[in-house]
This record gives structure tokens, sequence and C-alpha cells, in this order.
């Protein structure tokens, strides 16, 4: 990545987006968490045009784009269809991901749904992180399938140790538990980089002279 | 070339006869016409006779000829445990969700292995060395499409497919899909490998007749659409567990079918289209004590008892 690199992807202000876009992503709307605390979802997101700049598009050194939107048929429909969105967070996500990367030092796999997905998909009932694009549910690393207690347990506790901040779901079966995958998640992330077209403080604030 | 024929009454367990008329005599005629009376008793005694041979519990055949619209109904109202012929019903309620436009066959679907039991919620997973199907197993965290779950769950019986697309469409629409239809016979209660509910008796269940009704809406193309209908029929074509149904048909014969089978129960179900004539819809359910043989062979002599008394042809040896 040169010093003439540009990131490739488009900055969309969600509440500018068509209605059927805005109804699925929500953008900037409160919504509650599983303890019953209200949480901000983004307002930012990069556009993606289409799976090929998905495909293309390397958010780190080991993480693309298209590993973060593999979403399936319970995705709100609106979402499934080019261009499609992601919260501008997830660059700060796929950076955490490749510490852990190097921590494990081999591939790090991660599941149809288990990164980025709306608060419309049939799956993510209260708030999730994962509708922040700061969460990332881990099937498979390397050849070792993460669906019992000792291989979720040895790699939840190198993602806390290499991700400083970073949470991960305790194994079991109960409610807000996890048995058949790791979950980490940098909680709820808002980001807002460079180039956002607009205040998000949701009001269009004057420039002050320079 | 015209066939005639004409019905004239019921008779025997609401066996329906035919009498066959023609303008000119037909080379095709032994295909075209009905069995006579005395044909269908014989293979009443026929089967009496095999039930009792074979050791099964219990043996249900019934049959629907869509040539001559006989039917052939042996203790074709008794309910079995269904065992994998459930897979038909699921594969209706698949279509169904498609025919309504909540799906299409080329949506993705997450594969996961983790689903709920019908008792009480708790997780339970199916076994890959369960499971006759490895394909889907291996695409665990992955996605696939609906449509190729849909060939899994039927061609190779993959018990993950199934509850994967049971899980996505729901119990209530396979259950209203059968209702809608006016399939009586099919009672789907929950997935498959669900253990905590088979100790509790929570099963699904299936009729001979049942499994003919939901067989011939396919076949007759009244399921949803004439392209939906080829479409289901062309997943049943491509049933790969061949040891039943078609086992003792000649070659020629194609055959649509759903195969089940767990420790007590074998069954099998399907379309059978003898050439030059219309099919013929055939479900034999039966039940054996765990440590019962022969069950295939006993299925194969039943299909080939029916094929030979429907098209009036012998057939030998393999086929």
């Amino acid at each position: 990545m040169g010093e003439a690199y540009r990131f490739p992807l488009r900055i969309v202000d969600g509440l500018r987006l068509e209605k059927p876009i805005r109804d699925a992503l929500l953008p900037a709307r409160v919504v509650y968490d599983e303890d019953g605390l209200p949480r901000k979802l983004p307002r930012y997101f990069y556009e993606i045009p289409s799976w090929e700049h998905a495909m293309s598009t390397q958010l780190s050194d080991n993480f693309a784009l298209w590993e973060f939107i593999q979403t399936d048929v319970r995705e709100a429909a609106p979402l499934r269809a080019f261009p499609r969105y992601v919260p501008c967070a997830i660059t700060l996500l796929a950076l955490s991901l490749e510490r852990f990367r190097e921590a494990v030092d081999t591939f790090v796999h991660i599941a149809a749904n288990g990164g980025y997905r709306s608060p419309r998909h049939a799956m993510s009932g209260p708030a999730t992180p994962h509708s922040w694009g700061t969460a990332v549910n881990i099937y498979r690393i390397g050849d070792v399938f993460l669906d019992d207690r000792e291989s979720i347990e040895r790699y939840a506790a190198m993602a806390r140790q290499s991700i400083p901040g970073a949470w991960t779901r305790p194994f079991g079966t109960s409610k807000g538990q996890t048995d058949d995958h790791l979950h980490v998640d940098l909680g709820y992330v808002l980001s807002m980089p460079r180039g956002a077209p607009e205040d998000h403080l949701g009001f269009n604030a004057e420039r002050r002279a320079s | 070339m015209t066939i005639q024929a004409a019905f004239v009454g019921s008779d025997h367990d609401g066996t329906r006869l035919a009498r066959v008329g023609g303008e000119m005599p037909s080379p095709l005629a032994q295909y075209n016409a009905a069995p006579r009376a005395e044909a269908l008793d014989a293979l009443h005694l026929r089967l009496d006779s095999l039930e009792r041979k074979s050791g099964a519990r219990s043996l249900a055949v019934a049959v629907y000829d869509t040539q001559t619209e006989v039917s052939f109904r042996r203790h074709a109202d008794r309910w079995f445990h269904a065992a994998s012929t459930i897979k038909v019903a699921i594969l209706l309620g698949v279509y169904a969700s498609i025919h309504h436009g909540w799906l299409l066959p080329h949506s993705r679907l997450h594969v996961r292995n983790r689903f709920h039991s019908a008792v009480d919620g708790q997780p339970f997973r199916v076994l890959a060395d369960r499971d006759a199907n490895s394909e889907v197993h291996e695409s665990i965290g992955k996605m696939m499409r609906i449509s190729e779950l849909a060939l899994h769950m039927i061609a190779t019986s993959s018990n993950l497919a199934t509850n994967l697309l049971l899980d996505l469409v729901g119990l209530d629409t396979v259950q209203r899909a059968l209702d809608d239809l006016g399939v009586d016979g099919i009672d789907i209660r929950r997935g498959v490998e669900d253990e905590r509910a088979f100790e509790h008796g929570i099963n699904n269940r299936v009729s001979a007749d049942g499994l003919v009704q939901l067989l011939r809406l396919i076949a007759e193309e009244r399921a949803f659409s004439p392209e939906l209908s080829r479409e289901m029929l062309g997943i049943l074509h491509a049933q790969e567990f061949r040891n039943g149904i078609p086992a003792r048909l000649p070659r020629a014969v194609r055959v649509a079918h759903k195969t089940g089978e767990i420790s007590t129960i074998a069954h099998d179900a399907g379309v059978v289209y003898p050439p030059n004539r219309k099919p013929y819809v055939i479900a034999i359910l039966t039940e054996w004590s765990p440590e019962a043989a022969g069950r295939s062979a006993t299925i194969a002599e039943v299909s080939h008892a029916v094929y030979e008394l429907l098209t009036g042809t012998e057939v030998r040896g393999n086929g």
C-alpha cells in the first residue's frame, strides 16, 4: 500500500440512502442490547459496488472485505443485492483480526453471517456488534473446527490477549453463550473516517473560519 | 392410437376396477389395461404371504396408477414412523416457500450444525458419522444454495441438509403446505436426529396413503405449479439409494423416489415410469424388529409384484 494508495470504497451517509436500504440499515437509530442498554447504530458506511470489489479490496494483509459480508437468505432483502454497505468500523475490525492472525499463525475463517449483518437480519435479535461491523464469528482456525470447549476457550484467550479490549462470548449452550464458534467483538464502535460527508452529530454545522 | 378406459365400480379395500376397450387391438394394450379384480386379490394374498415369510411386523402398500386410475391399498392408512420419507414433505415445504416468493432456489443458506430439540429447545448436532452425506458437513461455516441442499436432502438423504432447510422454512410452513394441498396422512413434528424428541415419543409419522397423495400431486404437476412440480420431481429422480423400489424393475424404468430407514423401519415411496405408459405412484412402508434382515429385498419384491400387475409384463432376474 504505497503513497499513492487510496482506499477504493466510497463513504456514504446512511441517512441519505434510499428508503428500503435505510429501513434495513437503520442508520444512527438507537436499538437495545441484550442487557437493555441503548446503543446507537452506525451512520456512515462504505459502499461496495460489486462482489468483484469485495473480493479485491484487502482490509489487511490477510483479510479481504468479502470475508466480512457473507450473509445468507436471512439478511434483509434490500441488502442482499449490490451495492451493499458495511459500517466504516469494519477496517478497525480487520486490523484487530490481523493481530489475532499473527498470534495463531494460521488461517482464520469467518463464518457465514459471522461478519457484518444488519439489524434487520433474522439472526440479529437485540443489538449486536455484528451490526456495527465490529464482531466476527470464527468457525475454524487452521484445521481446527471450533466446536468444543477446549478449542473455543483456548482461542478466546488468545483473542483477548492479542486484541486489547476485545470481548469473547463464553462457551456454553445457554443464551449468550456459544458452542460452535468463537465470537470476538470490539464493542459498539462508531467510526467516522475523514471524508464522511456530514457531521456525525446529526446536524449541518457551519464550517468554522480558519 | 386410442385406448379407452371405462370405470365401472370399486371393490376390495377401495380398489377401483376398470374395463378397457379399444377401437383396434393394440400392442400397448397390455400396458394400459387395468388389472382384473382377481389379479388384485392375488396381489393381496401374495403380500400377506410375503409379510409372513419376511418376518416384517407390518407391511403397508398404497398404489395409484395414473394410467388406469386404479388404486391398490393394503393397510394404507396405518401410521408409521416416517424415517427419511418425511424429507419429501420438507421438500414440499421448501418449494412452498419458493412458490410464495420467500425463497429462491439459488438463495444461499449458512451451513451450521446446531439445532434445537422439539422437546425442550436444547441444542443438538447431526453426527457426521451417522449421516449418509459428507459434502454438506464439509461446508460447515460456509453457505450452500437452497437447491443444492434440497438435492442432498433427497438424493443422498443428508440429515444436515434436512435440518437446515426445515429450520429455515419452519414446521408450520411444511404442515400448512400439506394441508393446503389436501394431503392427510403426513404428520411433521420435528427435524431428524433429534434423539431427545425420539425418546419422548415425538416423531414424524406417515401413512402409505399420505405419501401417495403427496407424490401424486408432484407427479401430476399439481404441487404449486407444473414448473415447481417438475423441479421437485427432478430432485426425486436423483435418488442414489436404489435397493428398494427400483431394484427388481427393468433398467429402462425410471423411478423418482425417497427411501427411509431407521432401526425398526424401512420405507420407499416414489413414482415409477414404465416405458410406453403413464407412471404409477407407490408407497411401501414396513416395520421390523431391530435385528431383522431382508428389508430392502422385501420392498423390492413388493415393487416387482406391483410392476408386473400394472404393466402386465413378467420381469425376470434383476431386470
